[in-house]
């Protein structure tokens, strides 16, 4: 239901636009519902002439069971979000598919460098093609990013991935995405970073192995 | 006003002077007009870009002095077509657009954040005119005897004062900061500046570092410029 406001570009956004339905709707449901409820019975018992408004204190049991029914209920529906969250927890961050390609992420004030693995696949070969603010991936291909910064907190955050991680500098850390959609989306730094935080936006391209390799060929032809 | 001020006195002239006086007010009015309208639109562009400048003072300093521990250079009194020239260099992507240029990538938004309208040529305006805030040397390995030997290649474009060359678009560099002009140096010969597509300035520097063989010799050309006052 997002991917009608953001393109859905992973098979991350996948999952956590499913948790993001399954709590839509189970919420919304219940939300509904309680309106319609409420609404009905302010009708069903408004003022009317001759009737006295009875005083409900709310002890007896079939007064009690409209506080105790909805609140299992409640509890029930609760453990179904836990478990549908716990699910893509673990799909998105817990599990670390095994690596088609890798690139480096390198966070600074205020650029992203990335490194590109080049035609060979592997990064730290001389074939690595190094990039300011524009990264490019192949689709279908299971990527592992190592993100680190030159200088402060940054945040990568890639909203058609559904992908947000910190970037702290003197660690490097590792996560994976897989793009499942071509095209051309918004990269931007998601922590406060200093004067020109809002001057930090990049590129990603989801292009085809063959748009890649014409890429690094038109590269390489330039020297660089 | 000038205009306003003849006619209040007409009358206690006579009649006789009264056309002239209002034709002459009418000429004076139109010439009035006609002069202070660039000066106006000068004083509106300086305004602006002092406006603007606010956010440079964070690293180049109130006066465009420069701050080392920011690694920004000092900016104040560089000509206006320098400054525009390099704001759209680090806009086009011909300056700060090597992964390796920390300080060149911290500059680029900057640009980016003058690129509408006329402020950039506004803010440009303003910065130059500052006052020239000239460096003390910081840098003492270099050799000032060597160094003026050095430069001597360099005065066809920079001049043999440092005060640069507009038509040959050589900036200023005396007064510069000699650390800044160490690493601008080095970045041309590494290819950091001046190698972009499309920077043709840029390349006819890059290839005058060929004159400096190693770290040394920057160093020396350097201690002779930080000898140059603006
Ligand atoms: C975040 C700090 C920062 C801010 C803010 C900043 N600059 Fe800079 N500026 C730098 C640094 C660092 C350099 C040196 C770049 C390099 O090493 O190549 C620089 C270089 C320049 C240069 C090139 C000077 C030369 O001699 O070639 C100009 C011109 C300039 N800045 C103008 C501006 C203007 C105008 C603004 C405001 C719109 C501004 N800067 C805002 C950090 C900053
Ligand atoms: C052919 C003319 C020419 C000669 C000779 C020349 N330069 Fe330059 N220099 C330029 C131009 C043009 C620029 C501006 C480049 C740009 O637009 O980015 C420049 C820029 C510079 C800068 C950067 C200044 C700044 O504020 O960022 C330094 C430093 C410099 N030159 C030093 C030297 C030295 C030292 C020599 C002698 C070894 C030299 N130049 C010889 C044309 C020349
Ligand atoms: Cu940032």
């Amino acid at each position: 239901m997002l991917s009608w406001l953001v393109p859905q570009a992973s098979t991350s956004a996948r999952d956590i636009d499913w948790l993001f339905t399954l709590i839509l709707v189970t919420v919304g449901f219940w939300f509904v519902v309680a309106q319609a409820a409420l609404f009905t019975l302010i009708f069903r018992f408004r003022r009317r002439p001759d009737v006295a408004a009875a005083y409900i204190s709310g002890e007896r049991k079939e007064e009690k069971r409209w506080i105790s029914r909805p609140h299992a209920l409640v509890i029930v529906c609760d453990i179904v979000l836990i478990a549908g969250a716990l699910l893509t927890w673990k799909a998105v961050k817990q599990d670390l598919p095994p690596a088609d390609e890798r690139v480096r992420i390198i966070a600074q004030q205020w650029a992203w460098v990335f490194v590109h693995p080049g035609p060979d696949g592997k990064l730290d070969t001389d074939d690595d093609v190094r990039t300011v603010n524009d990264l490019r991936v192949k689709i279908d291909t299971t990527y592992h990013f190592e993100l680190t910064s030159r200088d402060v907190v940054h945040s990568f955050s890639v909203p058609a991935f559904r992908l947000k991680q910190d970037a702290v500098p003197g660690r490097i850390v590792t996560g994976w995405f897989r793009p499942t959609r071509l095209g051309t989306y918004d990269i931007q730094c998601a922590e406060i970073c200093g004067i020109g935080h809002a001057l930090m936006p990049a590129r990603l391209t989801v292009e085809t192995p063959a748009e890649q390799a014409a890429w690094y060929a038109s590269r390489s032809a330039q020297g660089g | 006003m000038v205009g306003v001020w003849l006619e209040r006195r007409n009358p206690a002239r006579g009649s006789r002077w009264g056309g002239v006086n209002r034709a002459a007010s009418a000429l004076l009015l139109a010439a009035t007009a006609v002069w202070t309208k660039p000066a106006a639109t000068c004083a509106d562009l300086l305004a602006r870009g002092r406006e603007l400048y606010v956010l440079c003072s964070s690293c180049h300093g109130d006066r465009g002095q420069g701050d080392r521990q920011r690694s920004a250079p000092a900016i104040g009194g560089l000509p206006q077509w320098y400054v525009e020239a390099q704001l759209h260099k680090f806009l086009a992507g011909e300056r700060g657009y090597h992964p390796d240029d920390v300080t060149g990538l911290q500059m680029r938004p900057m640009a980016q954040a003058v690129h509408r309208g006329d402020d950039l040529q506004a803010v440009a305006a303003y910065v130059a005119s500052l006052r020239p805030q000239p460096w003390p040397r910081t840098q003492h390995s270099g050799d000032t005897t060597r160094g003026q030997t050095l430069y001597a290649t360099c005065i066809a474009c920079h001049g043999a004062d440092g005060k640069g060359n507009e038509a040959l678009k050589a900036p200023r560099l005396a007064g510069q900061a000699d650390w800044y002009l160490i690493d601008q140096l080095k970045k041309f010969r590494s290819g950091q500046r001046g190698a972009a597509p499309g920077d043709a300035m840029g390349a006819q520097m890059r290839a005058m570092v060929n004159v400096l063989p190693d770290d040394n010799a920057i160093a020396d050309v350097v201690a002779y410029i930080s000898s140059l006052r603006p």
